[in-house]
C-alpha cells in the first residue's frame, strides 16, 4: 500500500503520543499522584493506532483496560482526561468512574465495563443503531487475550453475525491475562481468531508491533464491514511489557523474553527507523515533539491537581438522567 | 371494557412503537411466535423485522445490546422471557445498566427497558418461579417497576419506555390473564403513570399493608375479609420498588401505626426485609407493634403444585398474619 507523508507522520504522532502518555502515566503513578491502578499498555501502541487510524466520523469504539491513554489520541480534551484520572470534578464523570472509564462520548467512545467482556454486546447494540439508521459506520470492540475466554464475548459475536452487524472484534493478544499465559488458557494458536473460527467471519491475525500491517488488515476488514459485510475479527499479537498493574514484579515469566521484546520489537522504534530511512522524519523532530508534549502534559496535570474534587453532596449526581 | 394484564402490556408496547420509531424490541421467541404468553403477537407484522427481532438464547447479549443501543440513540424495550433469566445477565443488569451513566458521565443516557415475566405459576418449579426485585434493589441507579393490574401495567410501561433511565420491568405471570374493568376512553387516552409513585389501593385505619405485584389482589381480598371482622386494612402498592415512594407509605403508617409487607419472593433478604428495616429506622416511635413480613417460604420453589401454592402467601395466610399482628 502507498502512503502519503502526511498519513505516515500522523501515525507516528499518534504512536508517540500514546508512548509519551503511557510513560507520563507510569511516572505520575510512581510519584503516588494517581489514586487508582494503572494497567500500562506501553509497547502495544501500534495495534491501537493502526486500527483506529481507519476510524471515521460516526464510528464507535470501546477500549479495553490496557492503554489508558487511548482516549487522548481520539480527541479527548486533556483537562477532562487528567481530571478523571486524578478523580477531579473536571473529569468526564467528575471522578466517579476512574481510569477504566475515561473517554469523551463525542469521539464515539461507548464506555467500557471493567467486568471484561460483558461489554462486547454493548458494541453489538451500538452497531444495531448504525444498521437501524442505514449508516456505513462501524464499531471497534477491543479486548485482551484474557477476555477472549469469556462467554459473553461469544454471545455478542453470534448476535453480530446472525444480524450482520458491523462490529470489529479485536483481540489485543499480549500473551498474558494477569499472570496466566495465553498458551495455558487457550488451546489453539490464535486466542480469538482461532476460537471464533466457527463463525467464518473475515479474520486477520497480524503482528501487533507492525503499525502498517495492522492498519492494512483493519482497513481491509472495515472496508468490508462498511460495504455491508457484517462483523469481522482482527487479532494483534504483541507482548505486555509491564506487569498487569504497576507494582506487579512478574515472577511468573522470563524477564529475558520481556527484554528481547522491548529491544527488538519496539513498534515505535521500528516505525521510526523506517520513516528516518525514507527521509521523512528526523531525530530532532522526535525530540521536539516529546519535549513539547511533555510540557503540555505537565501543565495539564498541574491544572488537574489544582482542580476541585466532588463534594459529598454531589455523590448521587449522574445516577439518574432527566 | 374488560382488559387483561397481558393485553395492556401488549397495547403499551404497540402504542409506544407507533408513537416513536426509535423504540424497538428484541427477545427470545417474540417475533413469529409472539412471545410465550402471546404478548407481542402481531407486532412483527406491524413493525417489521428490524424492530421486532428474535434472539438466540443469549441473555448476556440481549441486555448488553440494549445498553449499547440506548447509548447510540435508540430506545430499546427488550425482553428476557422469565424473570429467572435475569440471573443469566446479572452482570449486565447490576453493573452495566445502572452504573454506565454514573461511571462515564452525563453525556451518557440509557433510555432502555428490560421486561420479564415474573414469579411462580403452574408448577414451573425452582428455576422458573423467582421474582427478582429484591435482588436488584441492591443496584443503585436501576429503576424497578412491578405493576399489579392492567391499568397500571399499561401506564407504567409507557412511562418506562419514555424514561431516559434504565428500567427493569417485572410482570407477574399469574396476573397476565386477570381482567380489569377500565373505562374505554381512559384506556385509549395515551395515559401514563409516573414512575416512583405508590398507589393506595384501599384505604384503611388499623394496619398498613404494602403489597407487591401478584400479592396486591390477594392483599385486597384479605382486606375485604378482615373488614367483615372489623379490621380496617390500608393496602398500598408501591408499583415502583426503586425509586421507592416512601412518602405515601410513611404517611399511611403514621396514620395506622402498624405495618406489614406481603411479597411473592423469599422472605430472607426480600423486599419486606428492606422495608421493615426502613420502617424501624425512620418510624420507630410511630409503630405500635413489630412490622410483619409475609413472604414466600425460604425454599427453592417445589414442582408439586399444592406445595407451590403453600409456599407463596395466600389470601388466608395474609389475613391470618394480619390477625396475629393485632392480637
Amino acid at each position: 500500500m502507498q502512503y502519503s507523508k502526511e498519513f505516515l507522520l500522523d501515525v507516528h504522532r499518534k504512536l508517540l503520543t500514546l508512548r509519551q502518555m503511557e510513560q507520563k502515566l507510569l511516572d505520575t503513578y510512581a510519584q503516588g499522584r494517581v489514586p487508582g491502578h494503572i494497567h500500562s499498555g506501553i509497547g502495544q501502541e501500534a495495534s491501537f493506532v493502526g486500527i483506529l487510524s481507519t476510524k471515521k466520523d460516526g464510528d464507535y469504539w470501546k477500549p479495553t483496560h490496557r492503554m489508558a491513554s487511548l482516549p487522548f489520541i481520539m480527541g479527548m480534551d486533556e483537562d477532562a482526561y487528567w481530571g478523571e484520572l486524578l478523580a477531579k470534578k473536571t473529569g468526564n464523570s467528575g471522578g466517579r468512574g476512574g481510569m477504566l472509564h475515561i473517554g469523551d462520548f463525542k469521539t464515539g467512545y461507548l464506555g467500557m465495563s471493567a467486568t471484561l467482556g460483558n461489554d462486547a454486546g454493548v458494541c453489538v447494540g451500538a452497531a444495531m443503531a448504525i444498521d437501524y439508521d442505514h449508516k456505513d459506520n462501524v464499531v471497534y470492540m477491543f479486548m485482551g487475550d484474557g477476555t477472549s475466554s469469556r462467554g459473553p464475548v461469544y454471545e455478542a459475536i453470534n448476535m453480530a453475525k446472525i444480524w450482520n452487524l458491523p462490529v470489529l472484534f479485536i483481540c489485543e493478544n499480549n500473551g498474558f491475562a494477569i499472570s496466566t499465559p495465553v498458551g495455558y488458557s487457550c488451546p489453539v494458536d490464535d486466542a480469538l481468531g482461532g476460537r471464533a473460527s466457527g463463525w467464518e467471519l473475515p479474520t486477520r491475525v497480524v503482528d501487533g508491533t507492525d503499525v502498517l500491517a495492522v492498519y492494512e488488515a483493519a482497513k481491509e476488514l472495515t472496508d468490508g464491514m462498511r460495504a455491508g459485510g457484517g462483523p469481522a475479527i482482527l487479532e494483534c499479537k504483541s507482548y505486555r511489557w509491564r506487569g498487569h498493574f504497576e507494582g506487579d514484579q512478574c515472577p511468573y515469566r522470563d524477564a529475558a523474553v520481556t527484554k528481547q521484546w522491548m529491544e527488538n520489537k519496539d513498534c515505535i522504534k521500528l516505525f521510526e527507523a523506517k520513516l528516518m530511512a525514507e527521509g521523512i522524519l528526523t531525530q530532532a523532530d522526535i525530540d521536539t515533539f516529546k519535549d513539547s508534549f511533555d510540557k503540555q502534559m505537565d501543565a495539564a496535570i498541574a491544572r488537574a491537581e489544582a482542580a476541585p474534587e466532588m463534594a459529598p453532596d454531589e455523590i448521587y449526581d449522574y445516577l439518574y438522567a432527566e | 371494557m374488560k382488559v387483561t394484564y397481558a393485553k395492556a402490556v401488549g397495547d403499551a408496547l404497540k402504542e409506544e412503537m407507533r408513537r416513536d420509531d426509535r423504540v424497538l424490541m428484541i427477545g427470545e421467541d417474540i417475533a413469529e411466535f409472539g412471545n410465550i404468553f402471546g404478548i407481542t403477537r402481531g407486532m412483527l407484522e406491524e413493525f417489521g423485522p428490524k424492530r421486532v427481532r428474535n434472539t438466540p438464547i443469549t441473555e448476556n447479549a440481549i441486555v448488553s445490546c440494549g445498553v449499547g443501543a440506548a447509548i447510540a440513540g435508540l430506545r430499546p424495550c427488550f425482553e428476557l422471557m422469565y424473570s429467572d433469566f435475569t440471573m443469566c445477565a446479572f452482570t449486565e443488569i447490576f453493573h452495566l445498566m445502572p452504573k454506565w451513566r454514573y461511571m462515564h458521565g452525563p453525556d451518557f443516557k440509557l433510555p432502555m427497558v428490560i421486561r420479564c415475566a415474573s414469579g411462580a405459576a403452574n408448577g414451573a418449579a425452582a428455576e422458573h418461579s423467582n421474582p427478582v426485585e429484591s435482588l436488584f434493589m441492591h443496584a443503585a441507579g436501576l429503576t424497578i417497576i412491578t405493576p399489579s393490574c392492567a391499568y397500571d401495567a399499561k401506564g407504567l410501561l409507557k412511562s418506562a419506555i419514555r424514561s431516559n433511565n434504565p428500567v427493569l420491568f417485572c410482570e407477574p405471570k399469574q396476573l397476565y390473564q386477570v381482567k380489569q374493568e377500565i373505562d374505554e376512553e381512559v384506556y385509549n387516552s395515551d395515559y401514563t403513570i409516573p414512575i416512583g409513585v405508590a398507589d393506595v389501593k384501599r384505604e384503611g385505619s388499623d394496619v398498613t399493608l404494602v403489597a407487591v405485584g401478584l400479592m396486591v389482589p390477594r392483599a385486597l381480598e384479605a382486606a375485604e375479609k378482615l373488614a367483615a371482622e372489623g379490621i380496617s386494612v390500608e393496602v398500598i402498592d408501591p408499583r415502583t420498588l426503586a425509586p421507592l415512594d416512601t412518602e405515601t407509605i410513611y404517611n399511611s403508617i403514621r396514620k395506622t401505626h402498624r405495618a406489614a409487607i406481603v411479597e411473592e419472593s423469599n422472605k430472607t433478604g426480600g423486599i419486606g426485609a428492606e422495608l421493615s428495616a426502613k420502617f424501624t429506622e425512620d418510624l420507630y416511635y410511630e409503630l405500635d407493634c413489630p412490622t410483619c413480613r409475609i413472604a414466600a417460604l425460604d425454599v427453592p420453589m417445589p414442582y408439586n403444585i399444592p406445595m407451590e401454592h403453600y409456599s407463596i402467601p395466600s389470601v388466608d395466610r395474609i389475613a391470618q398474619s394480619i390477625r396475629d399482628m393485632l392480637k
